[in-house]
């Protein structure tokens, strides 16, 4: 069987380029320039799919992506497949593999389908939910049952090979569309000197110039495609993006276009000899002016069966035809509302096969198109429609029959035409959904008997979707929303452009006919469907407005009218028409649903672009970072930097796991010296005249009297009084202070001063600049710290001269440096900063001399035992948003009585914030030191109490400590302070409950000799 | 400002200095060299970077008397000097980064400070903090639409502009400062994170690096 749809010659296929494809395991052969839709149709495959929830026999529907049936399961190996993709959009390839979506074993005999068929009666809109409601804790179980029996599609279970990316635009006029109103448009705008975005969804450019009867100048439509497109291409300041599927209209004419770069090539885009491009690119579009030119959707009727294989809409039979070459098949049976359904009679005759009639709903229609009809010997009933469409596997006959519209009745005899295939119109349906997208309702044209474009700000529809359906308006109608577009995006002098000539045709009107009237009720009669992608049918709406579903949106999520990929493109406005008719309204005033982006589904791979894989997030490094990865450091992740986490050395061809180099590495600093790459410690410069009193006025305690050389702890709350940030400031001069910050908290707090200095006290003379990156911290810290430094650096380091929290300059191995006499490990430490371009030569030097002293490279782990040793915390682990400076313990860095309050403080006063069962930090000393509490386990006072236990708090740090050869944490507990020496309990989940004394938070030298020395 | 510390951050030897972008090519053994490369990319490490706060009256007074240039008042404004070695960028309304020859940023941040005198401003040294990129080349304008969400098109973005903006995930100033080249100024702790985006989206033009 090889392509016996095929016309002999026509057509806008490469006959000379044939291909082989794949369907449901079958070979095919097509052309290039087929889609997969045209190819199958082509081979004569009537059946492509099987109904999401009847299982029924579908065919080709339609020829764009309004397509509700032909969606297919694309590509050849397990990691190149594409769920969902509308064989109408895809473009056919050498070597393509589809299947059908649905269906098993297969499609043509469904098992499902004896359910449908038998049960089809009983599963009418929330049949599951009405069926499957009890008992309630079943669903669980039904729902794995019935979702084996649904959906579309399914996702590879193998990672991609191709990548997708992103590109961002910005344009004066953004034209979605390529069709006759979309390239007057863009020429008009472009020719104006606009800058252009020219998008079309399809394989190629033109829109239904493509297979259109008109000529333009007397010859054929599509030379003048060609020539407006050659015309546009060669201008610098124009865009063209065929393939390119207009997908999202978000706020202020921020548009996203999916473009489809090598899916129309093959299965990936090294298949296609793109290796390492992107496969599909998502544009993100900021137009000034958009034109709206993306024409309309033919509305089918629905009548009785209108969902078996060779049922079409009209227009979509004369796109197979002229575009593709391709009949649908042998004899055909029109039913319309209108004039524009006679086009596919004539191609359809013209082709060599028979129209055995064109059954028009009108009672006397006569435009020019029926009257050529008529002229060509083509059978016209008037006042009449196919009221259904008889087959089994295929349409085989049509039934039609005078009908009265108004009164909703067939009137007359029953007539009976042999017929293949059924192709109806009942009018067009603007495509509005871009509109909708930014909120807008859509307008109801009475004379148009469809919904145009609401108002957008900046939008301008133009062509079809406006409602000019005869194509010298609609050409007219995109010029001069393309200059109108230019002279709104600020463009002067731009001309009207001349068109090319169409040749003037009447066209009668249309009638309002959605639904057909049956000999039965819409309950008995066989299925009229609304919707095929979704299965609702009409007696499904007329059940859900007899259930008392009255607006549109319910009748929609009752029935699914509109659900899914499909978004009701061909549904929808019949869904609406059959809603109101029943519930006795007019259309408008039954109104439409919302329609939301995407447009056409859209593959997660063009969503995330190449924010994946080692570009998902940045990775922050430290100017050490290469002598850290030298010497096998594991990392830890810390907001967004990579820092050193511990340092496991190889001992007897074993690397040392966490607790033995944690351990090793805090017994360095206890009883020797250790170092620690404190770069990632944000850090704030701030100068000016206003500085010291804005220092007072963001932290919670006093900088009055800070001289310069002198380093202070500062807290800074939130205006709720709770903890956000702690460091050290110091006083470089007495305008000029260096503030530290926590690694996590660096542009919040940079954010923060600039906040309140530019909405609340723009009065102070200060300024604030990031330093964090230009300085590189490393902490030299230990007994014998004193020693190594005096080896490397002129700075005075008498204990005298160079005190605890005092900060000198000089050189440290021959950089500038400032060193800084802060401790964050209770032992003596020298914080040394350099210009980070140097740092990694001092680091070294810091390493050479180090060696005698076994200088120990240590990680954020042991950095958090030794600084909770010392009952120091860490904002964000100890503190979470809801604890005070008092609750720390911390009175004695609150100033009170500073002259002017500071942020926080009235807080800090609340009845709340005073109150004495707070949660306060404490020490825990399990009583079992080898058990390392978990944090975050709770607390309780008694460990007999039954489930739900009152909790009076819990674990915020927990650690084994060498030094004190045993497990000890920090902690929150209700009156914390007044339980010292109490016994408290944690119970586990895992049923053990572990003891703990509470004690004072600093565990080590509480006194501080050891960092005073 | 007066009672500000001043501190030269530059030691006698700068030979073992490392530049921000110092770890990436490490990393990378073999830098990138396409035959026919659409995409050059190279840094322009160990300049001199001082960011300069206040009024633009004074500072601008101060930059002709010390630099012989104007303070570029327009916003997004990028001025250079003859040589092109040192230039002057807007980067908010009353913040400007300048850039000159590594070396000379101590010297021009003194000479700057005198002739501020008792005025409110400040003059920050971020030479360790940051670097630049240059990027140029056939695709380098389609190499930033895939990075960048502001417009970069010539009529938007002539030369002379400079903006702070998004970088994928990160933020960096860009800035024309001639006909066919792009400078970026990124982070040093985000510097790897922005050659790697870079490398990536330029990989199907083709790109070579150069030191």
């Amino acid at each position: 069987m090889t392509q016996t749809n095929r016309i002999a010659a026509g057509g806008r296929i490469d006959r000379s380029h044939g291909l082989e494809f794949t369907f449901n395991g079958q070979r095919y052969q097509g052309y290039a320039g087929d889609t997969l839709a045209s190819a199958l149709l082509a081979n004569g495959v009537d059946i492509v799919n099987r109904s999401f929830k009847y299982s029924r026999a579908r065919g080709i529907v339609a020829a764009g992506a309004e397509e509700p049936n032909a969606v297919v399961q694309l590509g050849a190996r397990e990691n190149t497949q594409v769920p969902n993709v509308r064989a109408t959009q895809q473009g056919l390839y050498d070597g393509l593999v589809a299947r059908s979506t649905n269906g098993w074993p297969n499609v043509q005999r469904d098992v499902m389908s004896w359910v449908g068929r038998l049960g089809g009666n009983f599963m009418p809109p929330g049949f599951y939910y009405k069926t499957f409601m009890s008992p309630a804790s079943m669903w669980m179980t039904y729902e794995k049952y019935i979702r084996m029996g649904a959906g579309l599609g399914r996702a590879p279970t193998e990672s991609d090979p191709d990548i997708y990316d992103h590109m961002h635009h910005h344009c004066d006029v953004l034209v979605i569309g390529a069709g006759p109103a979309g390239l007057a448009a863009a020429l008009s705008a472009a020719r104006g000197g606009a800058r252009v975005m020219l998008c079309d969804e399809q394989e190629e450019m033109g829109g239904s110039l493509l297979d259109s009867r008109d000529t333009l100048d007397g010859v054929s439509s599509v030379r003048w495609v060609e020539q407006t497109l050659n015309e546009l291409a060669a201008m610098e300041t124009v865009t063209l993006l065929p393939r390119t599927t207009a997908n999202g209209y978000h706020d202020h004419n921020f548009v996203t276009l999916h473009e489809r770069r090598t899916e129309h090539l093959a299965d990936t885009a090294s298949d296609a000899g793109f290796p390492g491009q992107a496969r599909a690119r998502l544009h993100r579009v900021r137009a000034t002016r958009v034109v709206l030119a993306t024409g309309t959707h033919e509305r089918p009727l629905v009548y009785a069966n209108n969902d078996l294989p060779g049922n079409m809409v009209a227009g979509a039979v004369s796109t197979y035809i002229r575009r593709y070459a391709v009949m649908p098949g042998n004899n055909l049976v029109i039913t319309t509302t209108n004039d524009h359904a006679y086009r596919a009679a004539l191609d359809w005759q013209e082709a060599g096969r028979k129209v055995v009639a064109i059954v028009d709903a009108r009672p006397s229609p006569d435009g020019d198109l029926v009257r050529q009809a008529r002229d060509s010997g083509i059978r016209v009933i008037t006042g009449s429609a196919v009221i259904e469409a008889r087959g089994n596997q295929r349409v085989t006959g049509a039934r039609v029959s005078a009908i009265d519209i108004n009164h909703f009745v067939i009137t007359g005899r029953i007539e009976d035409l042999e017929c293949d295939t059924i192709a109806s119109s009942g009018g067009y349906s603007p495509v509005v959904h871009l509109s909708s997208h930014t909120g807008t309702r859509p307008q109801w044209h009475e004379d148009l008997l469809g919904f145009v474009p609401g108002e957008v700000k900046g939008m301008i529809p133009a062509g079809g979707v406006a409602g000019h359906y005869a194509l010298g308006e609609t050409l007219s109608d995109g010029a001069r929303a393309g200059r109108q577009a230019a002279i709104d995006s600020g463009l002067e002098n731009v001309a009207e452009i001349k068109l090319p000539e169409t040749r003037a045709r009447r066209d009668g009107p249309a009638c309002a006919l959605y639904q057909v009237p049956h000999e039965k009720s819409a309950l008995r009669a066989p299925k009229q469907f609304v919707d095929l992608q979704n299965d609702v049918t009409a007696s499904a709406i007329e059940l859900a407005t007899r259930e008392g579903f009255e607006s549109i949106e319910h009748v929609k999520r009752y029935t699914a009218l509109g659900f899914g990929t499909d978004q009701g493109k061909l549904g929808n406005i019949n869904g609406m028409a059959i809603a109101a008719r029943c519930l006795g309204r007019s259309i408008p005033e039954v109104g439409t649903t919302v329609f939301r982006p995407n447009y056409t589904p859209i593959t997660f791979g063009a969503i995330v672009g190449r924010h994946c894989d080692e570009l998902f997030d940045p990775k922050r490094y430290t100017a050490l970072h290469q002598w850290h990865v030298e010497h096998g450091a594991e990392f830890e992740d810390v907001g967004l930097w990579k820092r050193p986490w511990y340092f496991p050395r190889n001992v007897n061809g074993k690397k040392e796991s966490m607790h033995d180099a944690v351990a090793r590495e805090c017994l360095a600093v206890r009883e020797r010296v250790g170092i620690l790459d404190a770069s990632t410690l944000g850090k704030i410069d701030i100068q000016g005249p206003d500085a010291r009193e804005f220092l007072g006025r963001v932290y919670t305690n006093k900088w009055a009297k800070l001289e310069p050389g002198r380093v202070r702890y500062g807290l800074m709350c939130k205006d709720d009084g709770m903890l956000m940030d702690d460091g050290t400031t110091s006083c470089l001069g007495d305008n000029h202070f260096l503030m530290t910050t926590t690694t996590g908290g660096a542009a919040a707090v940079l954010e923060w001063l600039e906040l309140w200095h530019q909405t609340e006290w723009p009065e102070l003379q200060v300024y604030f600049n990031s330093v964090t990156d230009h300085w590189a911290t490393m902490t030299v810290t230990g007994p014998d710290a004193r020693k190594l430094m005096s080896e490397v650096t002129d700075i005075d380091l008498d204990r005298e001269k160079f005190k605890f929290m005092d900060w000198k300059e000089g050189n440290v191995a021959g950089v500038p440096a400032r060193v800084f006499r802060i401790s964050f490990t209770g032992e003596l430490a020298y914080e040394i900063n350099v210009q980070a371009n140097y740092a990694m030569q001092v680091w070294e030097t810091l390493f050479e001399h180090g060696k005698k002293y076994d200088l120990t490279p240590y990680g954020t782990e042991t950095m958090h035992v030794l600084r909770a040793e010392k009952g120091l915390i860490i904002v964000g682990q100890d503190t979470d948003g809801s604890v005070t400076p008092e609750d720390l313990g911390m009175q004695w860095a609150v100033g009170y009585d500073k002259p002017f309050a500071w942020i926080g403080k009235r807080s800090l006063t609340r009845p709340d914030t005073m109150r004495g069962d707070r949660k306060q930090l404490v020490g825990l000393k399990p009583r079992d030191p080898n058990v390392v509490l978990e944090e975050g386990a709770q607390i309780v006072l008694d460990p007999n109490e039954s489930i739900p236990m009152s909790m009076v708090g819990h674990v915020t740090s927990s650690y084994y400590s060498p030094t004190l050869e045993g497990s000890f944490a920090l902690a929150v507990l209700k009156n914390g302070r007044e339980r010292m020496g109490e016994t408290v309990y944690l119970p586990m989940s895992d049923g053990r409950t572990h003891e703990a004394e509470v004690v004072s938070t600093v565990f080590i030298d509480p006194k501080g000799e050891r960092q005073n020395v | 400002m007066s009672d500000v510390k001043e501190f030269e951050t530059r030691p006698a030897d700068t030979s073992r200095a490392e530049s921000p972008l110092t770890w990436s090519l490490h990393e990378q053994k073999s830098l990138p060299h396409a035959s026919n490369p659409g995409i050059i990319l190279s840094e322009k490490p160990f300049l001199g970077h001082l960011v300069v706060r206040g009024g633009a009256i004074v500072l601008d007074e101060a930059v002709r008397e010390v630099m012989d240039m104007a303070l570029p008042a327009k916003p997004h404004a990028l001025v250079s000097d003859d040589s092109g070695e040192r230039t002057i960028q807007w980067l908010s309304p009353d913040e400007w980064l300048i850039i000159v020859p590594g070396g000379e940023e101590f010297a021009l941040e003194q000479k700057l400070r005198q002739s501020l005198g008792q005025s409110h401003f400040s003059i920050v040294n971020v030479s360790g903090g940051q670097t630049v990129l240059s990027l140029k080349g056939k695709w380098a304008r389609e190499v930033l639409m895939k990075s960048i969400s502001y417009d970069v098109h010539p009529q938007a973005f002539p030369v002379g502009k400079g903006v702070s903006t998004v970088f994928a995930k990160a933020t960096v100033i860009l800035r024309r400062a001639e006909e066919d080249g792009w400078e970026l100024v990124i982070r040093r702790s985000f510097a790897d994170y922005c050659y790697r985006w870079l490398l990536d989206a330029s990989s199907e033009y083709g790109v070579s690096v150069t030191r």
